[in-house]
C-alpha cells in the first residue's frame, strides 16, 4: 500500500525517446491501468517504477520519498512480467517461494508453506507445485507468475500485460478472476495492457500512454465517453468508432451540420450547438459509435441517410454491418438475424446526441452532448 | 522384392563401410596397448600371440620421470581451465548482456585466438618469457594455454547466457536478491551444463597441447606430449616404452571421453548448431 | 547489472536535486569490472602479436644482442626465396588434402551412423577416441603401426606383396602419411558436428519427400545437404584454419623432412627462428600465414552467415 508518483520523467534509449515527460499520481490502494499500443513506453514506465531502469530526468516517489536510484530490492515492489520470467530450474513451489527466501524479505519455511498454499488455492494451481516451468501451459505459467507476485506484501504490484499470451477464452476468465481478486488486494496496483476491455473493466483509473506521452488520465467512463482525442476514441470500443468529417453551417443564427456532402442540414443537440456558437471551431470531425446508428431498409424519415451494403461480418452474438456512403465506410451493429444483399440499398440514422466532436486539425476533443443518465449506454 | 533385395545389399555394404572405418579408427589404439605389453624379446617375433608383461610399464613409470611429466601436464591443464573459467564466465556474461562499442570485435578477437598459428605467438613470447622469468614455469604455460582454453569457454558460455532472458535476472532483483545471489542461485545453475561441456573440452585441448610446452618450457616442466617424443628420438628405439608413453598419455582422456561423452559432443557441437 | 551500459548516459538536469540523477559508483563501475578480466587477458595475448610484427621489421637474431630496424627487408627476402613458395605449396597441399578428406568421409560416416541400432550407438561413443588423442601421440601410435620392423601395417602390406613401404621416410609418401594421421585424429570432429547437424534437422521436409517418392540420393542432395551446409561450413572453417598452420604432426613425424618435403610455413618459421636463430627473418613466414588465415576466416565467417540464412529459409 503506497502512494506512487512519477514526476516529469524522461528516458531515452540511445537516440529514441522512450518516455517524454510523463507524470502520474497513483493513489494508495488504487488499481491503476496504464494503457497504450505497443511501443508506447508502458513497460519502460513500469521498469522505472520498479527500479530496473533509471530515468534520465524526473523523479519516482514512493510514499513521498524520492527513490530514483534506489535498488529494486530495496523498493519493495512486486512484478509480474509479460513473459512470466519463471526460474526454469526451480519447481513451481520454489518459484513462488523465491521472494520469501531472499535476504531482504526472508521468512521461515513454515510461513512460506502456509502462504503458498493460500495463494495457489486462490489461483487454482495447488496441484502443480512439483512441476517445472517447462511442463506448464501458458495459462498455468501465468498463474504461477501471479502467485509469485502475490505472496509478497509490497508497496505496489506491477503487472506487465500478464494476460497477453493467453487464448481469448482463458483471457476472459482470468480477467474476471483478477477483478475478483483485485477487491481483496488492498495494495496499490499498476497494470499495463493494450487490451481496452481489460483496461475498462479492471481499472479504477486509466492512464493512456502513446509515443511516450500521457494523452489522458481518467476513470473508464471518462475515457470512453470523453476521449481526449481521436486516437483514444479509436482505441476503445469494438467495432472501432467512426470518425467522419462534417461541415458546420449556419442557418438562421443557429449551427447545424452537414455530412457526406449532402444538402441536408442536421440539427445539433442544444448544448453542443451553444458550445460551437461560443467558440467557432475551424474544422470538425464527428465520432460516432456503431451502436449509435440506427439501420433501416427503407427511408423512414428525412433523418435517414442512404448508403449501400458493403459487408456483413458476424462477430459472435452480433454482426458488424459496414455501409458505404460515397466511398466512406461506416461501421454499424446489427443483430445476427439481419441479412441483406451486398450493394443493396440501406438507410442509417445517426444519433447525434451521442456523437463526440473533435477538432479535425489537432484531433483533440471539443465537446459532446452531456446525458443526464449515462448508464443508459451500452458498451 | 527388388526393394527388399537392394535394401539388403545396401544394409550390408553400409555395415561393411562402418566396420572398415571403425577398424581404421580404433585398431591403432588397440595395437598401442598390445605393444605396450610386449617384452623386448618378443617384440620382433610375435604379432598377436605373446606373453604379456608389465616390464615396460615398470621401466617407464618407475625408471624415468615420465610420471612427473604426467603430473606437470595435469597441473598446467587444470590450471589453465580454472583460469579460463574465472576469466571466461564474467567475460561471456559481459559479451552477452552489455551492448558496448566494439563488442563484436572483442568477441571475434577472442575467437580468433583459437585460429592463430601457435608459432606466431611463441616466437615473441619466447623472449618475453625469458625477460619476465616465466620461461619453464607453470604460470607461464597456464597463461599461454589461455589461447586454447579461453575462446572455447567464452564462445559456449556466451550462448548459454544469451539464452537466459534478462527478465529472470530482473525478477530475482525485485525479489530482494543482490547480484551475487542472482549469479549463484540463478545464473550458475542455468549455465552449468555448458560450463561442464566446455570445461571438459578445454581440458582435453590443453592436455593435448604440444607446441607451447615444447618451446616455452624445457627442463623443469614438460608435458607428456613433449616427453613422449624422447622415446622416438633416442638411438635405440624402445618400442615397448614408446607404446607405454603413448598409453599413459592417452589414458585419462579415454576415460574422460567414456564417462562424459554426452557433454563432449554437446560442447563441440553446441556453438555450431546454435550459431 | 540489468542496466545496459549505454543507458547510463545521465543527462544533467537543470533540477537542483540532480544528485538523484547520479547513479551510485558501484553500479556504474560494475559492467567494467565484469569485463575487466577478459580484456586484460585479451590485451596480454595481443601483445606478443604486436611484438611479432615489430620484430619482423628488424634483424633480430639470437646471435647478437643488438638489433636494428631494417624495415621490410625481411619480408622482401622471404618472398624472393624459393623456400617460401615451397612452404606455401606444402601448406596448402596439406590443408586441402586433410580438410577435404575429413569433410567428405566424415559426412559419409555420420550418415552411416544415422541409423539407430545397438552397434551404431556403441560406435558413436567409441569413434570419438581418436579425437581425444594428442596429435603428437597419434604420430607415435602410427609409427608403431607402420614401423617396418614391428608395425602391424607392414605385416598387412606384406600380404599384398608390398615390402618396406617407406611411409614417412620417402619424399613421395611423406605427405600422404602426414595426411593420414591428421585424418585419423580429426575425422571424428567432422563426424560429431555432422551428426549434431543431422539430428537437428526438422522432420517435415523428409516426410514430405517420402510422400513425393524421391530416391535416397535425391533426398540427400536436395534436402539434407543444403540444410547441413551451415554446420559443415563450421567444420570446414575449423579444420582448414587448423591444418593450414599444423606444426605438431609434422614436427613429430619428420620435423619437416625428408629433406624439405613437409616444410610448411609453420615449420619453416620455427626452423628459421629457433634452429637458425634468425629471429627477425622467421617472423614474416608466420605473419604471412596468420594474415592468410585471418583473411580466409573472415571471408568464410561472412559466407557462413549467408549460408545459415539460406538454409533456414526452408
Amino acid at each position: 500500500m503506497a502512494h506512487i508518483e512519477i514526476c516529469n520523467v524522461k528516458k531515452k534509449f540511445k537516440k529514441t525517446i522512450a518516455i517524454d515527460d510523463i507524470s502520474l499520481d497513483i493513489k494508495d490502494n488504487e488499481f491503476f491501468v496504464l494503457f497504450g499500443p505497443a511501443g508506447a513506453g508502458k513497460t519502460t514506465t513500469l521498469n522505472i517504477i520498479a527500479g530496473i531502469a533509471f530515468p534520465d530526468q524526473g523523479y519516482v516517489k514512493i510514499d513521498g520519498k524520492i527513490v530514483n536510484l534506489l535498488e529494486p530490492a530495496k523498493r519493495n515492489v512486486s512484478m509480474v512480467f509479460e513473459n512470466y520470467a519463471l526460474y526454469p530450474h526451480l519447481t513451481v513451489y520454489d518459484n513462488i517461494a523465491s521472494p520469501m527466501r531472499s535476504p531482504t524479505f526472508k521468512k521461515d519455511e513454515a510461513y512460506i508453506k502456509q502462504e503458498i498454499e493460500r495463494v495457489t488455492a486462490i489461483l487454482g494451481i495447488s496441484k502443480l507445485l512439483d512441476r517445472l516451468p517447462k511442463q506448464l501451459s501458458n495459462g498455468q505459467k501465468q498463474r504461477v507468475a501471479l502467485g509469485r507476485c502475490l505472496v509478497r506484501k509490497p508497496n505496489v504490484f506491477l503487472m506487465d500485460e500478464p494476460l497477453a499470451h493467453l487464448d481469448a477464452k482463458l483471457r476472459h476468465f482470468m480477467r474476471a478472476e483478477l477483478k475478483e481478486m483485485q477487491s481483496n488486494f488492498n495494495t496499490t496496483t499498476i497494470y499495463v495492457t493494450h487490451d481496452y476491455m481489460e483496461a475498462l473493466s479492471l481499472g479504477d483509473r486509466i492512464g493512456i500512454l502513446n509515443n511516450g506521452k500521457i494523452e489522458q488520465i481518467g476513470v473508464g467512463d471518462d475515457i470512453f465517453y470523453r476521449p481526449a482525442n481521436e486516437f483514444i476514441a479509436k482505441m476503445m470500443g469494438e467495432p472501432e468508432i467512426n470518425i467522419l468529417e462534417i461541415e458546420l453551417v449556419q442557418e438562421a443564427a443557429k449551427f447545424g451540420l452537414r455530412i457526406f456532402n449532402m444538402d441536408k442540414v442536421f440539427e445539433l443537440p442544444r448544448d453542443v450547438e451553444a458550445a460551437f456558437r461560443r467558440k467557432v471551431p475551424n474544422d470538425v470531425d464527428m465520432g460516432i459509435r456503431a451502436n449509435d446508428i440506427e439501420i433501416s431498409i427503407s427511408k423512414k424519415s428525412d433523418e435517414y441517410i442512404h448508403g449501400t451494403v458493403y459487408s456483413i461480418e458476424p462477430i459472435g452474438n452480433k454482426s458488424v454491418l459496414i455501409i458505404a456512403v460515397n466511398d466512406i465506410q461506416i461501421r454499424t451493429i446489427v443483430p445476427n438475424d439481419f441479412s441483406a444483399e451486398l450493394d443493396s440499398d440501406i438507410y442509417m440514422k445517426i444519433n447525434y446526441k451521442n456523437a463526440i466532436y473533435f477538432d479535425r486539425n489537432t484531433k483533440a476533443f471539443i465537446f459532446r452532448h452531456e446525458n443526464e443518465d449515462l448508464s443508459e449506454k451500452v458498451i | 522384392m527388388k526393394a527388399q533385395y537392394s535394401r539388403g545389399v545396401l544394409g550390408v555394404s553400409r555395415s561393411l563401410l562402418l566396420a572398415i572405418y571403425s577398424l581404421f579408427a580404433l585398431f591403432p589404439l588397440i595395437w598401442m596397448i598390445i605393444i605396450s605389453f610386449k617384452s623386448d624379446a618378443e617384440m620382433f617375433t610375435t604379432t598377436f600371440i605373446f606373453h604379456p608383461t608389465l616390464s615396460n610399464y615398470y621401466s617407464v613409470l618407475v625408471g624415468t620421470d615420465y610420471l612427473k611429466r604426467f603430473l606437470d601436464n595435469l597441473i598446467v591443464s587444470v590450471g589453465a581451465v580454472i583460469v579460463s573459467v574465472i576469466v571466461g564466465v564474467p567475460g561471456a556474461y559481459a559479451l552477452a548482456r552489455y551492448n558496448f562499442k566494439g563488442r563484436e570485435s572483442l568477441a571475434f578477437t577472442i575467437l580468433s585466438f583459437k585460429f592463430a598459428p601457435e608459432i606466431l605467438v611463441i616466437l615473441p613470447l619466447f623472449m618475453i618469457y625469458q625477460k619476465l622469468h616465466l620461461y619453464d614455469t607453470y604460470l607461464g604455460l597456464i597463461w599461454v594455454y589461455q589461447l586454447i582454453t579461453l575462446p572455447l569457454l567464452i564462445w559456449v558460455l556466451r550462448g548459454y547466457f544469451e539464452d537466459i532472458s534478462l527478465e529472470i535476472e530482473q525478477a530475482a532483483q525485485l525479489e530482494g536478491y543482490g547480484w551475487f545471489h542472482v549469479f549463484q542461485k540463478i545464473l550458475l545453475p542455468l549455465i552449468m551444463p555448458g560450463l561442464v561441456s566446455a570445461g571438459l573440452l578445454a581440458f582435453i585441448f590443453a592436455w593435448n597441447s604440444f607446441t607451447f610446452s615444447l618451446l616455452l618450457s624445457g627442463f623443469k616442466i614438460q608435458t607428456v606430449t613433449v616427453a613422449s617424443l624422447r622415446y622416438v628420438a633416442s638411438d635405440t628405439v624402445h618400442y615397448g616404452y614408446m607404446a607405454v608413453a603413448a598409453a599413459i598419455a592417452t589414458l585419462p582422456e579415454i576415460i574422460l571421453a567414456l564417462l562424459i561423452q554426452k557433454h563432449l559432443v554437446r560442447g563441440l557441437s553446441f556453438g555450431a548448431v546454435k550459431g | 547489472m540489468t542496466e545496459s551500459k549505454d543507458e547510463q548516459s545521465g543527462e544533467s538536469s537543470k533540477n537542483s536535486s540532480s544528485k538523484y540523477m547520479k547513479i551510485p559508483i558501484e553500479v556504474k563501475a560494475r559492467p567494467y569490472l565484469i569485463l575487466a578480466p577478459s580484456l586484460i587477458v585479451t590485451i596480454g595475448i595481443l601483445y606478443p602479436f604486436v611484438l611479432a610484427i615489430i620484430y619482423s621489421l628488424t634483424n633480430y637474431s639470437f646471435r647478437s644482442q643488438t638489433y636494428h630496424f631494417i624495415g621490410l627487408q625481411n619480408w622482401v627476402d622471404m618472398f624472393s626465396k624459393r623456400e617460401f613458395w615451397h612452404a606455401a605449396l606444402v601448406t596448402s597441399e596439406y590443408a586441402l588434402a586433410s580438410t577435404g578428406s575429413e569433410l567428405i568421409l566424415g559426412l559419409g560416416i555420420a550418415l552411416l551412423l544415422n541409423r539407430d541400432s545397438w552397434y551404431t550407438r556403441v560406435l558413436r561413443v567409441l569413434l570419438i577416441f581418436p579425437l581425444m588423442v594428442a596429435p603428437v601421440i597419434a604420430v607415435l601410435i602410427w609409427q608403431l603401426m607402420t614401423n617396418n620392423a614391428v608395425g602391424i601395417l607392414e605385416k598387412l602390406l606384406n600380404l599384398f606383396g608390398l615390402f618396406n613401404f617407406p611411409w614417412a621416410s620417402s619424399a613421395k609418401t611423406a605427405l600422404f602419411t602426414a595426411v593420414v594421421i591428421d585424418f585419423w585424429v580429426y575425422c571424428p570432429f567432422v563426424i560429431i558436428l555432422a551428426r549434431a547437424g543431422l539430428q537437428s534437422l526438422p522432420k517435415s521436409p523428409f516426410e514430405a519427400a517420402k510422400i513425393d517418392g524421391g530416391s535416397a540420393w535425391f533426398t540427400f542432395k536436395t534436402i539434407t545437404l543444403p540444410m547441413l551446409k551451415p554446420i559443415l561450413y563450421i567444420a570446414v572453417i575449423f579444420r582448414l584454419m587448423a591444418s593450414l598452420q599444423e606444426f605438431t604432426i609434422i614436427y613429430g613425424l619428420t620435423k619437416g623432412g625428408p629433406g624439405n618435403t613437409l616444410m610448411n610455413l609453420s615449420i619453416t618459421a620455427y626452423n628459421t627462428g629457433f634452429a637458425f636463430m634468425r629471429f627477425g627473418k622467421s617472423l614474416p613466414y608466420i605473419l604471412f600465414l596468420w594474415l592468410l588465415i585471418y583473411i580466409i576466416s573472415q571471408r568464410l565467417v561472412k559466407n557462413w552467415l549467408a549460408v545459415q540464412k539460406a538454409a533456414s529459409g526452408y
